[in-house]
């Protein structure tokens, strides 16, 4: 197949853009962030171009269906919504020092789609219960909201390492220089917060709205199920304890960092600790 | 005294409810307990437990309701006590929500100093000559004003997206919604399941709470399973064809498959599971030691054949669909005259096993034909709706609060000298950037008052002359 090596070959394009993001950082030539920012762009073309190739060869196979259908194929596209908001935000932002934060997660989400034993690149058909339309409304939010999550944890660590450093008192230069300011960092761990918030909730009504018509059941308090909850509590209490109680700064950041723990350990730990339903992706 | 006393722990009470506090309290234990449910298998038999915990924690866990958490007495009581503390805390900030919806365009002088935007600057002509035209840029470049005329000045204030602010009550208002939508479906729906044998009817399902049987009001027959598999094994499609039977008459035939279910009379029937009830009948091949030739017979379960030729026969007593991993395997039963009658077992995948038994006859399996029956889940829910609403009104909810902002102007025309002092303030309570820039626009539309906004209105003016 040859879209699981385009997706190999892809995979040391992601760590090539954390390099060259990381480099921009250490030695803050603008050159270096724009060729950062391209080779990001192109990485996330070439990304675009495996998928919808391994869409076109499952056709080929006969057993034709969306490329969101196994732990290989949700990672694959975990990684890609990763690097798509990460850009629309560089886009929007007009800065790429966030990138050596953002970068990394789509390296890693996608070497372990690769790499890990355990999860198979093959292309197999749907069982019964993932033959419905449901499939793609609800791993496109799900995947898009966790993304969101992982942008804000990446500032998050941004932002809990630059108060470290500026604690210390020491005069802002070199790689700290370069970082946005901390009310900025807490800005942005806020607004991609507020972005996956509600995709969170989309995702978990899509997977409620397939469930009832799957099982018979819109809610049954399967693993997954709570510990994606679970994970929508965290968040809102960040949401609340920012709008309401005024939290700011280092307690949000952190707040925001346990949020992810608990988006990674619904994708990964509910398969492989916990048992249930989901036990495709 | 004393009713003082009631009055100040009304008050605390009302006070704790209504605190972010208890929000925040009751998120973290729903959580944490939350997490326990997933770890603790909820709902299986004794037996599993005792194998992972000794009785004593099984016990203990029993006791405190973590076999059955989410259904547990003060699991629902948190819930109950978030939605109270929901309800509080929408009151108590929503009568200040309302003070939004009231606005006066007059604003106090240190109400104006405390506005993130800030502006002043001086324009030609008196206050009064130049208020149309303030009020038409005003519209154009923004919104309706409402106008003020005050002692010494005019008040202009208009505002956008208001609704911007209802977004949290639709929201928690969405959550309550659709906890009601679970409590109506827990009241007046129940879950069940029901196993129906290919050509048989039921009219009845078990419960899956206590066992209990719940009647369905009419009958369903199941005509037809079917199973089909993809090449590497894993299945392809299951398909029940359902009859649904009021007395003897025939309603409607319909197929159901996972993803596809049936609804009738608000009962609705999933695709849940299957399994071979008996056998229709089985095509065995036997060969005979003593003569090359062999023979192809069909029997059925529990019925003497005759070996056609013999004076044998044989017994299909027993099908297992899958004996010990090895597949599906018939019982077989031999009979010859004279002798004492034979009992073994045949296997479909593993036909060298009859192979090695020495009697003169060897059986293989060449096909069968199973009767499945066909398991459903049968679900009535009442309040299935009414959880869509609430989800419905949760997207619009997080589209008013996160993706709309409530942007308000007010503009304050005092006079200066023979001109107009114009002082401009705005806040928007979401997206700051975006509002500077809009800012920026009503202040030059105010401004170019003369030349670009102001056309219209000379035009008008120019006609009546």
């Amino acid at each position: 197949m040859i879209s699981a090596k385009m997706i190999s070959s892809v995979t040391f394009l992601y760590l090539f853009c954390t390099v060259l993001y990381f480099n921009y950082l250490a030695f803050r030539s603008n050159r270096l962030g724009k060729i950062a920012t391209g080779m990001a762009w192109l990485t996330l073309l070439i990304h675009t171009a495996a998928i919808l190739l391994r869409w076109v060869e499952s056709y080929q196979l006969g057993i034709g269906h969306a490329p969101l259908s196994n732990m290989y194929e949700s990672l694959v596209f975990f990684s890609w919504c990763i690097a798509l908001l990460y850009l629309l935000w560089e886009w929007r932002l007009k800065s790429s020092v966030v990138g050596a934060f953002a970068m990394p997660f789509a390296f890693l989400f996608i070497a372990y789609a690769s790499l890990a034993p355990g999860v198979s690149d093959r292309i197999d058909p749907l069982i019964p219960a993932l033959q419905s339309n449901w499939l793609h409304a609800h791993v496109i939010t799900c995947f898009l909201s966790y993304a969101s999550f992982a942008l804000s944890c990446g500032v998050s660590i941004m932002y809990l390492m630059k108060l470290r450093y500026q604690e210390k008192g020491e005069k802002e230069s070199g790689f700290w220089a370069l970082f946005p300011s901390l009310d900025a960092l807490d800005d942005l761990v806020y607004k991609t917060i507020v972005v996956g918030f509600p995709l969170l909730a989309i995702g978990i009504v899509t997977g409620a709205a397939w469930a009832n018509y799957a099982w018979g059941s819109y809610w049954s308090w399967d693993p997954k199920e709570t510990w994606s909850l679970i994970t929508w509590f965290v968040y809102a209490i960040f949401i609340h304890a920012r709008f309401v109680g005024e939290w700011r700064g280092k307690r949000t950041a952190i707040l925001s960092i346990v949020g992810f723990i608990a988006v990674i350990f619904t994708y990964f730990g509910v398969n492989y600790v916990l048992s249930g339903l989901h036990s495709y992706a | 005294m004393s009713k003082k006393e009631e009055k100040g722990l009304f008050s605390s009470l009302w006070g704790s409810l209504s605190s972010l506090r208890l929000t925040i309290a009751l998120l973290i234990i729903l959580a944490v307990a939350s997490i326990f449910g997933t770890v603790i298998p909820q709902n299986a038999s004794p037996e599993e437990y005792l194998r992972a915990y000794k009785l004593s924690t099984y016990k203990i866990l029993k006791i405190l309701g973590f076999l059955d958490m989410y259904h547990a007495g003060w699991f629902v009581f948190l819930l109950a006590l978030l939605s109270l503390n929901l309800v509080a805390c929408s009151l108590k900030r929503f009568r200040i929500t309302l003070r939004f919806f009231y606005p006066g365009a007059h604003l106090e002088e240190d109400q104006w100093k405390a506005m993130p935007l800030n502006k002043k600057f001086s324009q030609k002509g008196f206050p009064a000559e130049g208020l149309p035209q303030y009020r038409e840029a005003l519209s154009l470049v923004f919104s309706k004003p409402k106008v003020l005329e005050g002692p010494r000045a005019y008040h202009l204030f208009a505002e956008k997206g208001k609704f911007s602010r209802l977004g949290v009550y639709f929201i928690h208002l969405s959550i309550l919604v659709i906890l009601g939508g679970a409590l109506i479906g827990s009241f007046f729906g129940f879950r069940g399941h029901v196993n129906i044998v290919e050509g048989e009817a039921a009219d009845r399902v078990i419960l899956r709470s206590a066992g209990q049987i719940q009647p369905l009001g009419f009958g369903l027959k199941l005509e037809k399973f079917s199973v089909s598999f993809y090449p590497s094994g894993a299945p392809k499609e299951f398909k029940s064809t359902l009859t649904i039977l009021e007395g003897e008459r025939q309603v409607l035939t319909e197929p159901i498959r996972v993803n596809h279910p049936l609804t009738y009379k608000g009962i609705t029937f999933y695709q849940s599971s299957y399994g071979i009830a008996g056998i229709e009948k089985a095509i065995l091949a036997i060969k005979d030691r003593e003569s090359p030739r062999e023979l192809i017979v069909s029997a059925q379960m529990d019925r003497r054949t005759e070996i056609p030729g013999t004076s044998s026969s044989f017994l299909l007593a027993e099908f297992i669909p899958d004996f010990q991993g090895m597949g599906p395997a018939f019982q077989v039963i031999f009979f010859e005259p004279s002798r004492p009658h034979e009992n073994f077992w045949v296997f479909q995948h593993h036909p060298e096993i009859d192979q090695k038994r020495p009697d003169r006859y060897q059986f293989t399996i060449k096909e069968f034909e199973p009767r499945y029956y066909s398991g459903l889940q049968v679900t009535k829910d009442p309040g299935v709706w009414v959880v869509w609403v609430g989800c419905f009104l949760m997207m619009a909810g997080f589209y008013m609060a996160f993706f709309m902002s409530h942007r308000r102007v007010w503009v304050k025309l005092t006079e200066k000298g023979a001109g107009t002092l114009v002082e401009i303030a705005g806040s928007s309570h979401r997206d700051r950037l975006g509002f500077e820039k809009e800012f920026e626009k009503i202040e030059q539309a105010l401004k170019g008052n003369s030349s670009k906004a102001r056309k219209p209105t000379t035009e008008s003016g120019a006609k009546n002359d």
